[in-house]
């Protein structure tokens, strides 16, 4: 298989859930939010960025994706692509396999993109009991995961000390 | 890495010809996807950490539940969110 992010033992938890990735039929996607960058990363271009790295992990691309490609490009003036549109697709391909999807930063995504991404995640975990979802971010957003994913989250706090980052 | 991932888009263009016409070719629909591309973010923090720096975290109870609890597991624990104040390095964890 073809992992989009790379092994590259630069990363722990990634790099860790990759490990796994080489043995069975497992894709790990990463985002990273940056406020720097929040005109961009609106949520269909984050769950977007998902998909493709969710695809680009296949033999071929899913049938599904090339079909809503060309009728997309049949619209007039080739209509983009919309939350709705991509939720499907990637809610029927995480189905099919293990999936790991990584969210960087959770705070730097503007809230009103926070409210559709952690709806959006949520629905992709309802629909596939085979995806887990690795967040981090400051603590006023834990919170709105909690809400969100109720009690089948996980929490870890994170301390600084001076020789690096532990618990 | 960027490099890797169009060489990779050009091999499975190869492979793939006969399923996709030419203007359907594969990186175009890739594009289409999204225009972001988080995996160089992922290379510049990799490239940026220290190592051994975090690793606890893949030895704790929660992190190893996490990974391997599987879909019969009536227990479900699907979400492992990390927090932490600003600069505890939460980035280079993941």
């Amino acid at each position: 298989m073809v992992l989009l992010i790379g092994c590259d033992n630069s990363s722990l938890v990634i790099d860790r859930l990759c490990d796994e990735a080489v043995k069975e039929d497992t894709v790990v996607m990463c985002f990273y939010f940056d406020f720097a960058a929040r005109n961009e990363q609106s949520p269909v271009n984050m769950l977007g960025s998902l998909l493709r790295q969710l695809v680009s992990g296949q033999e071929n691309i899913p049938e599904a994706v090339v079909q809503s490609f060309r009728e997309r490009k049949r619209g007039i003036g080739g209509r983009g692509l919309q939350v709705s549109g991509v939720l499907e697709m990637l809610q029927t391909i995480a189905a099919t396999k293990r999936t790991f999807i990584c969210v960087d930063a959770l705070d730097e995504c503007v809230p009103a993109h926070r409210i559709v991404v952690l709806e959006s995640l949520r629905q992709i975990l309802r629909g596939s009991p085979n995806t887990r979802l690795f967040v981090t971010g400051r603590q006023q957003v834990r919170s709105e995961v909690e809400k969100r994913f109720g009690g089948a989250t996980t929490f870890i706090s994170i301390q600084p000390t001076e020789d690096g980052v532990v618990r | 890495m960027s490099q890797n991932f169009s060489d990779n888009c050009n091999s499975i263009n190869i492979a793939n010809s006969f399923n996709y016409t030419p203007s359907d070719d594969e990186s175009k629909i890739l594009a289409w996807l999204s225009p972001l591309e988080p995996w160089v973010r992922h290379r510049d923090i990799g490239a940026e950490r220290v190592d051994g720096i975090g690793a606890w975290i893949l030895e704790t109870r929660e992190f190893r539940r996490w990974r391997n609890v599987s879909s019969e597991d009536e227990s479900n624990h699907a979400t492992l969110f990390c927090d932490g104040n600003p600069g505890v390095g939460k980035s280079y964890i993941m």
